[in-house]
């Protein structure tokens, strides 16, 4: 998968995360791809639940120690 | 006895995905009715205090006055295995990591725990004790407070917002996770949970084997533990149920938050209307009043406004920031510290301030059933809710109100 951004958000609670995602898609061009890479559990549910809400495409989410990367694609 | 992975398959349904919030909602106001009978309902802040209280006593700082011992104050030890059942369930669920958030973060996670500790002094209540069990005792001054916190998470949340684009710097720089939980090699994650089951088990029976006073508190270590287990599993957060509105538009969070003030207010209602427990005339009244505080209109305004800036600020409510300390956010850590810190502060040095300059009349403690009679008063609180629900069902349809 080709990712055009990729937005840190290690560390931070909510809401922070869906604050910093908001933020980041806005600046992306549409069909670009973003990769945000968080360590809150919580958005495990609120990533796709914002995808869902703005229309951008949420494609994967993957795992691993601790850190969960989400692959969105701006619409 | 069991076929070979049907307890695997009963710990996975508990513990292998969130539960969803409205489920949490409904265990929490079931424990909550009940801890109105044990002694009194559910509430958070005068738990803090009295952790700050002691703190200072133990520093030597006594000009704040002596205290209970944190063992023997029923809200401190569930504020404190709360966070332990968070811990336990994050530890079972492979979701608990230390995560250190960017220091900008910490100190904002401090700030908005002290203006916590100062709007749940001031306001004679928190969103738990004021706001969810307040509601649901049929409190006047709980919808006042409801009130402060909507204002204050919607200031706050304009300043979140607006730091975003003005100082991204806050929220950015270096960052951490330790002893994060997921992938295969964590099984030590899960043992430590048993262990520490087995342990709050033990001293839960040291309590109840000390008497009957000593009992209520053994109940309230383990009411604390499934409180902490169900908010972690749930997500359960009223944050979100005053913000979301007003950022991604989002109604899981209300909707959640009305489903437990609602089973609440069943239970609640029985109690204080049949007078469960009561021996006289007095102790009716007493049981009448519980979760009643002298706080309406201003006062709780006042205060709600304050408590719901820090809330927001924090990322988490009184409880909410206890069950993500659990889950290891070391930003929480921080906030859950400002409001131990300010919380006893606060109660000695500003709220005799508010309350000498407000009129009684700004302050007071009020029963909705005194005035509207029991079936006004539930009814009034069903519309107040179902108000609710439309405001934010027709909010996730439209975005009116939404920033993102």
């Amino acid at each position: 998968m080709q990712v055009d951004q990729s937005l840190n958000c290690i560390g931070l609670s909510c809401p922070m995360p869906i604050i910093k995602l908001n933020k980041a898609i806005k600046s992306m061009e549409s069909g670009e791809v973003l990769e945000m890479i968080g360590s809150d559990p919580g958005s495990k549910s609120d990533v796709p639940a914002w995808c869902n809400k703005t229309g951008n495409i949420f494609l994967e989410q993957t795992e691993d120690n601790g850190a969960f990367k989400f692959y969105i694609k701006k619409q | 006895m069991f076929k070979k992975g049907e307890m695997r398959e009963l710990f996975d349904s508990l513990f292998a995905k969130s539960w969803p919030m409205w489920v949490g909602g409904i265990l929490l106001a079931v424990l909550n009715i009940l801890l109105f009978v044990v002694k009194y309902p559910w509430g958070s802040s005068s738990g803090y205090t009295n952790i700050g209280q002691n703190l200072f006593q133990f520093l030597d700082i006594n000009s704040l006055g002596t205290t209970v011992p944190i063992k023997l104050h029923t809200v401190a030890l569930l504020n404190i295995f709360i966070v332990v059942g968070a811990f336990i369930a994050s530890l079972f669920s492979k979701e608990f990591g230390i995560r250190v958030a960017p220091i900008g973060e910490l100190i904002k996670g401090f700030i908005g725990g002290a203006l916590m500790g100062i709007g749940a002094t001031v306001g004679a209540g928190c969103t738990i004790g004021g706001f969810f069990t307040g509601v649901a005792a049929l409190s006047c001054g709980a919808l006042a407070l409801a009130v402060g916190f909507a204002i204050g998470t919607f200031v706050a949340l304009r300043y979140l917002l607006w730091e975003m684009e003005a100082l991204p710097k806050i929220s950015s720089g270096k960052s951490f996770t330790f002893l994060a939980g997921t992938g295969k090699k964590t099984g030590w994650q899960r043992w430590l949970g048993w262990v520490l089951i087995a342990a709050v088990l033990y001293l839960v029976s040291t309590y109840t084997s000390k008497g009957n006073a000593m009992k209520v508190m053994g109940w309230h270590v383990l009411f604390g533990l499934l409180f902490g287990m169900i908010l972690q599993r749930s997500r359960y957060c009223i944050v979100r149920a005053f913000r979301e509105p007003f950022m991604t538009g989002e109604a899981t969070a209300p909707v959640a938050v009305i489903i437990s003030i609602l089973v609440a207010l069943v239970g609640f209602t029985v109690f204080k209307y049949f007078g469960v427990g009561n021996s006289s005339e007095l102790a009716f009244r007493a049981i009448e009043m519980k979760a009643v505080y002298a706080n309406f209109w201003l006062r709780a305004l006042i205060g709600g406004f304050i408590f719901g800036l820090g809330m927001t600020m924090a990322g988490g409510c009184a409880v909410g920031t206890l069950w993500r300390a659990g889950e290891g956010h070391v930003k929480l850590w921080m906030s859950a510290f400002g409001f131990v810190v300010m919380a006893p502060v606060s109660r000695l040095f500003i709220v005799p301030f508010v309350k000498g300059i407000l009129p009684e009349s700004m302050q007071k403690m009020l029963f909705l059933p005194d005035i509207l009679g029991y079936t006004g008063a539930v009814v009034l609180v069903l519309l107040i809710l179902l108000l609710w629900y439309w405001f934010v069902k027709w909010n996730e349809r439209t975005g009116k109100f939404s920033a993102l």
